[in-house]
């Protein structure tokens, strides 16, 4: 029984590795990486993809060896069936010491936990966020409680760290994120290098459920992320336009309208007035960072 | 008055956040189990003894600055802590190390330099990285006052827990590669079934606690502390980048961002399971429990000094 269990534990590891590395790389190879983690984060990803997979290999040829000498060499008295004298039985906890498991439900626990993620990639529906955890986290517009250097830098300097305005198309309307409303709404200077001339924004809609008394308005929002997706912040403008068109929330959509920064209830906000609002596809780059 | 209910369950985003999580993670993890290889391979069973000052309160102290050399992050540091407690470093020192580690080392001092600017930089990373000394070290010398027996997870220190024998792989530059690959893979795999439980725990909290609660806590000095402590382990943020996530908690007093900073990287969710693979269940209630009152009347005694930062 022992020895069997050893097998299968062996043969479990070089499986588990074996599939964990190919997620990663498929995650990788099928350009779905980006959603889950920063992009100074995901090289060392793809590194332990390739390194699982040679731990794999690995352990596929220790298999091997294993059954070329059944009666592996350790400081245990086994004999070449893998059984062990009474002692150590008492004295070592043989099992563990071999196998890391405890037995058949040992083995069969640590290996379903050990598949869990694979069966989450598998599922499918892991790659974005609902609005539940929109609401949860709260859509934060106000740079200060964004997770980033450049927020702090520019809290405390005033100007610094500020995003270069994107140029404006020939004939086009200028291209603009959520975070660039942001940044204009604490610095006037920014400000009116789009107030008022229209631009083009990517974002995902949420719906907005309070402060909106006429059904006009919804939130246009992306992702800040630190280090992956599990610390994502939302940050987002408020929308108003006279038709917006069935999107599921957190659908993706492009915005052509005009910024306004107008006073509401005492202080200044940041609004988008859309002149035409469609679905669109999600961008290579989800995140903001 | 909370906008939406506390708590808001959503299926996709917990898979979601349970997958970057163990993205972002297993390289480091990784790292630390092929580290951990290379030490069981290479690394005579004498040398840690060695090395370390022969007073075992000083050699507690040395252990609190490994990190300077080996740096290691808070999801690499456990295989590496099992495999040295099994070469025979003292476990309090080990303890000590783990504590430590994941903030005195140079790229966290680095990141909350960076984080913090115009914050009190300097402040905020010096008493980081000196709380987290004070810390592990106390840790570490009240270990001292247990055995190892009711530290440790049982068979962890057993001479023949599964690692001295390498199923008829010998000797030669190969064949101690192949031993290095079976140690880290067997490493690597027994952590991991703890980091797929602590990062599920992780992912649950994260994506669906209404984190609004905490909010009404942070004008009193007590509670913005406790809560903050509480979201650390919440967030389970890597200890490198966890100062820009307290840079952001303006609304906060600057004591309650320092307990955010000491105790995640000591004991966030993932590491609650996480520190399952070497400790034993009692031990890791205790140390937890430990950690948060300790942490928490530090930083409290410090908030309540109004220093200016």
């Amino acid at each position: 029984m022992h020895a069997v269990i050893r097998i299968l534990s062996e043969v479990r590891n070089a499986l588990i590795l074996l599939l964990w590395g190919t997620g990663i790389l498929w995650l990788a190879g099928s350009g779905r990486l980006p959603t889950y983690l920063h992009p100074s984060l995901q090289p060392f990803t793809v590194g332990a993809g390739f390194l699982l997979i040679l731990l794999a290999g690995f352990a596929i040829m220790g298999l091997a060896t294993m059954r070329r000498a059944p009666g592996h060499s350790c400081s245990c008295d086994h004999d070449a069936h893998g059984q062990v004298p009474h002692y150590h039985h008492e004295e070592h906890h043989h099992e563990e010491h071999h196998h890391g498991e405890k037995g058949v439900l040992g083995l069969l626990a640590k290996t379903t936990v050990l598949l869990v993620p694979i069966l989450v990639l598998l599922s499918g529906n892991a790659d974005r966020f609902t609005s539940t955890t929109v609401t949860n986290r709260g859509v934060v517009q106000d740079l200060s409680k964004l997770p980033s250097a450049n927020a702090s830098a520019a809290k405390a300097a005033g100007n610094t760290a500020v995003p270069e305005a994107s140029p404006v198309k020939p004939g086009g309307a200028m291209p603009l994120q959520v975070i660039d409303m942001l940044y204009a709404l604490q610095m006037p200077s920014y400000r009116e290098e789009f107030e008022e001339k229209e631009v083009e924004m990517i974002a995902q809609y949420v719906p907005m459920t309070t402060g909106n008394p006429k059904g006009d308005r919804f939130q246009a929002v992306r992702m800040f992320i630190t280090c992956c997706a599990a610390d994502a912040k939302p940050v987002g403008v408020t929308v108003r336009a006279s038709a917006i068109p069935k999107v599921p929330e957190m659908g993706w959509v492009r915005i052509t309208g005009k910024p306004i920064f107008p006073m509401e209830g005492g202080k200044r906000t940041a609004i988008l007035e859309a002149s035409k609002v469609e679905p669109c596809d999600a961008p290579s780059e989800p995140f903001v960072y | 008055m909370l906008s939406a209910p506390w708590f808001q369950f959503s299926l996709p985003d917990f898979q979601y956040a349970f997958l970057s999580i163990l993205l972002e993670g297993a390289p480091f993890l990784l790292a630390g189990a092929l580290l951990s290889g290379i030490l069981e391979e290479y690394l005579p069973p004498s040398l840690m003894t060695r090395l370390l000052p022969a007073n075992p309160r000083l050699a507690i102290v040395a252990s609190a600055f490994v990190g300077l050399v080996i740096p290691v992050c808070e999801c690499g540091i456990v295989p590496v802590v099992r495999r040295l407690l099994r070469k025979g470093l003292p476990v309090s020192c080990g303890i000590t190390y783990m504590l430590a580690a994941p903030i005195v080392n140079p790229l966290v001092i680095l990141s909350t330099m960076a984080a913090f600017r115009g914050q009190g930089a300097l402040e905020m990373t010096i008493l980081r990285f000196t709380l987290g000394v004070v810390v592990a070290v106390s840790a570490g010398l009240l270990c001292t006052r247990f055995t190892s027996f009711s530290i440790l997870r049982p068979g962890l220190l057993s001479p023949d827990d599964g690692d001295h024998h390498h199923h008829g792989i010998e000797s030669g530059i190969r064949g101690r590669l192949a031993n290095v690959a079976a140690t880290a893979t067997r490493d690597f795999l027994d952590v991991s079934v703890f980091f797929v439980l602590g990062a599920a725990a992780a992912a649950l909290f994260g994506t669906a606690v209404n984190q609004e609660i905490i909010l009404p806590l942070s004008t009193n000095l007590p509670l913005s502390v406790a809560s903050l402590m509480g979201l650390a382990s919440v967030l389970s943020v890597c200890s490198t980048t966890d100062a820009f996530i307290a840079a952001t908690l303006t609304a906060f007093p600057m004591a309650a961002k320092l307990a955010f900073l000491v105790f995640g990287p000591m004991l966030d969710f993932k590491l609650l399971f996480l520190y399952g693979a070497a400790f034993s269940n009692r031990f890791i209630l205790l140390l937890a429990l430990g950690l948060f009152v300790m942490i928490g009347l530090i930083c409290w005694r410090i908030g309540s000094l109004n220093l200016a930062w």
